[in-house]
């Protein structure tokens, strides 16, 4: 599905991230994790061309077009409504606008925000924001989705509740996922492999891990298994020492 | 509603001064006789050629100035060559106060109508000039990076992103525009000219005659107001998606 090789990224002499090597395998949930300024968001931002790498290949299996992006934060156009903003993803893909809307609106209402459509950006709370942007991305129906801190920003409530939501939508379409995050926990608890990147810059691949839990999985209730603490314990344990490695 | 009654307060102790005789009716003329000339000035018919010629130069001025500050800002945004031209010249066309430029103009355009619509086109395009330039150049790019990974292009962008963000900009300056447009038709007409409320202005003072002063000042202000309510409402129409205080 997506393969990055030797990947060399970053602005003038020193790269932020150097010979980084990963790969998602059709249906699998990635999550890279690794201290602030380690590239992660940059090694995204390269999988869909917004930013050119050094050196180092990307290879995707599929089309730009296939490929979903969810942002840390949910800027909005900030002059369209909730269900224009939708739509305007899949008018770009050639939905006629009349149809783009409607299915807009039913991927609004799926989302929770029923009756919300026609509000502006700036009246809908952080946590409706969120779920907008998440619906422009996912009415495009991409085959891998790559999401940025995508809920970094929510309380912990919403945060479980979007989580669980789309953790269901990715299990039951097979859709594959490229998850860049700071919490370990929400990398365990929703990933079936973890990348664990060293401290920028410079920064490279320091481990991976794979993660047991079965599917459909409660991204809550796995929490509970034994195995989790443990993983979560050694992850913390490596985390720490790339971070302590880096300042010294 | 409150400011319209400190207004109408304001007008009644002023009027209740000049009836006690506490003002000099030559310096401040009673609300009524400011009124009375305003009347005279519109039933005489003497108006009419003076507001058509000062009219006629603000809006020129509007629409001229609104189209160049536009396009050079737009070129200026879009061609980085341009941008080095034109951006010193404006920011020290927007540094200096722009009606001291009135005197020039009559020397080179006379002292007719094309005096004052080049004044007011000045003032109406370095404005527009900055809000487009700006308007292109602060474009969120979170909006671009959001639009592009959604596969949008060049042309998407365009009417998604950056039209949008341009007409913000300018519509939050249209009012300022039109308050301007004003200024450098009378400004112009005050300097040298043959008919105009400018005209009509200097006429007033070099007369002594504050009561037709404060009659015209009464006016332009009324016009100004009235072009304001129009272009806020327009405004609020189009930018309904600002939040109300940051509009």
């Amino acid at each position: 599905m997506l393969k990055v090789e030797r990947l060399t990224l970053g602005y003038g002499v020193t790269p932020v991230l150097e010979g980084v090597a990963l790969e998602v395998a059709p249906g699998e949930f990635v999550s890279l994790v690794g201290p602030s300024g380690s590239g992660k968001s940059s090694l995204l931002r390269a999988i869909v061309g917004l930013v050119t790498p050094q050196t180092g290949q990307i290879i995707r299996g599929l089309e730009l077009e296939e490929i979903g992006f969810l942002f840390q934060d949910d800027a909005l156009l900030p002059w369209r409504t909730a269900r224009q903003n939708v739509a305007l993803g899949l008018c770009i893909h050639g939905v006629p606008r009349k149809e783009a809307l409607e299915e807009a609106e039913a991927w609004l209402v799926k989302l929770g925000l029923s009756g919300l459509s026609d509000r502006f950006p700036y009246q809908l709370s952080g946590g409706q924001r969120k779920r907008v942007a998440l619906a422009q991305v996912l009415a495009l129906k991409p085959r891998l989705l790559l999401m940025d801190e995508p809920f970094a920003s929510l309380d912990a409530i919403l945060r479980t509740q979007l989580t669980r939501d789309l953790l269901s939508w990715v299990e039951g379409e097979g859709v594959s996922v490229l998850l860049v995050t700071n919490d370990l926990e929400e990398a365990l608890s929703l990933s079936d492999r973890i990348y664990l990147l060293s401290k920028g810059p410079r920064a490279v691949l320091r481990r991976s891990y794979a993660v047991p839990f079965a599917r459909p999985r409660d991204p809550v209730g796995v929490r509970a298994d034994p195995r989790f603490g443990r993983l979560l314990g050694e992850l913390w344990k490596d985390l720490e020492e790339v971070v302590l490695c880096g300042a010294a | 509603m409150r400011r319209g009654l400190s207004l109408l307060a304001l007008l009644l102790v002023w009027e209740g001064l000049a009836l006690l005789g506490l003002l000099n009716p030559l310096y401040v003329p009673a609300p009524h006789r400011v009124a009375q000339v305003l009347a005279d000035l519109f039933s005489e018919g003497t108006l009419w050629p003076h507001l058509q010629a000062t009219f006629s130069a603000a809006i020129f001025g509007l629409v001229l100035g609104l189209l160049i500050g536009g396009v050079l800002g737009l070129l200026a945004a879009l061609v980085p060559w341009v941008a080095e031209l034109l951006e010193p010249v404006m920011l020290l066309l927007n540094a200096v106060p722009r009606v001291i430029l009135a005197p020039l103009l009559v020397i080179w355009f006379g002292i007719g109508l094309a005096s004052k619509v080049a004044l007011s086109l000045i003032l109406v395009s370095v404005l527009l000039f900055f809000a487009v330039y700006s308007g292109v150049r602060e474009v969120d790019p979170r909006l671009i990076e959001r639009i592009r990974t959604l596969g949008g292009g060049r042309w998407v962008l365009l009417r998604e992103v950056y039209l949008p963000s341009v007409c913000s900009w300018v519509l939050s300056q249209l009012k300022v525009a039109v308050g301007f447009a004003f200024t450098g038709a009378v400004v112009g007409e005050f300097v040298a000219a043959s008919r105009g409320l400018g005209y009509l202005l200097s006429f007033a003072q070099s007369t002594f005659n504050a009561a037709l002063s404060l009659a015209l000042i009464s006016l332009i202000v009324a016009f100004v107001l009235f072009l304001f309510t129009l272009f806020e409402r327009l405004e609020q129409r189009l930018l309904a998606w600002k939040p109300q205080a940051s509009r």
